[in-house]
């Protein structure tokens, strides 16, 4: 899977001020229907709290990967945010978080949802990049720090 | 001690988000040193980005070592939640 095909420019996002968990999906979810208007903003912030319920998606070191499956989506995409301020997620390390990489997922995709959290996750495990995306000034330098 | 076995992951979902958050909150739980290896990869069990790396999907074998203290209560324990399916209603 190469995640590249789940990136855009257009939904990726550099330092937004925000201080809250319900602040941040919302924003998520905002960005999501601005660039695809097929999708209904309450589903997509419901599917992502739902799955937030479950279990915090902040995999440690200041990272979360927040997910949600959306019921006629055709294809994966993926929400890139950055947060000025780390926000306080429940994270398995119990450190805020400032890199939020979101995956909207169509129903029964299970090998391709794995894929996808397989490609993100080589991404998000390399020091490097992560330190690119935590530096970048505009969205364009998060996008080319993940290329 | 070290221990090693072979376990097959049966859950629909595989080895994805949750299960590997729920498998990572286990293993720290033990005082021993603990991998996962699928073919030529291998993960520690206490990162979620090394585990997500593996895309463990269902069906696929795992072999889980540990090695420390209590790496048989360990070996057992992640034996025990890979069986129940990551406790997940399916």
């Amino acid at each position: 899977m190469i995640i590249n095909d789940i990136i855009s420019l257009d939904r990726t996002q550099c330092s937004v001020k925000c201080q809250s968990k319900k602040r941040i999906f919302e924003i998520i979810s905002e960005i999501a229907i601005e660039q695809s208007p097929e999708l209904d903003q309450v589903e997509v912030l419901t599917s992502l709290l739902a799955r937030e319920r479950m279990g915090s998606t902040g995999i440690g070191h200041g990272i979360a990967i927040p997910h949600g499956k959306i019921e006629g989506l055709t294809n994966m995409i993926a929400v890139i945010v950055t947060s000025d301020c780390p926000i306080e997620f429940d994270a398995i390390d119990s450190q805020p978080v400032d890199i939020f990489f979101a995956i909207l997922v169509p129903e029964e995709q299970t090998d391709k949802h794995i894929q996808a959290l397989s490609g993100i996750a080589r991404k998000l495990s390399d020091k490097n990049i992560v330190k690119a995306i935590r530096s970048a000034s505009n969205k364009n330098e998060i996008v080319a720090a993940l290329a | 001690m070290l221990v090693s076995k072979t376990v097959t992951i049966i859950n629909k979902l595989g080895l994805h988000a949750r299960a590997a958050t729920k498998l990572v909150q286990l293993s720290n739980s033990f005082d021993c040193d603990i991998q996962l290896k699928q073919g030529e990869q291998s993960a520690p069990a206490n990162s979620v980005l090394a585990l997500l790396m593996l895309e463990s999907s269902q069906g696929k074998q795992v072999e889980i070592s540990c090695n420390g203290n209590d790496a048989q209560t360990a070996l057992d324990s992640i034996e025990e939640l890979i069986a129940n399916r990551f406790d997940e209603g399916e």
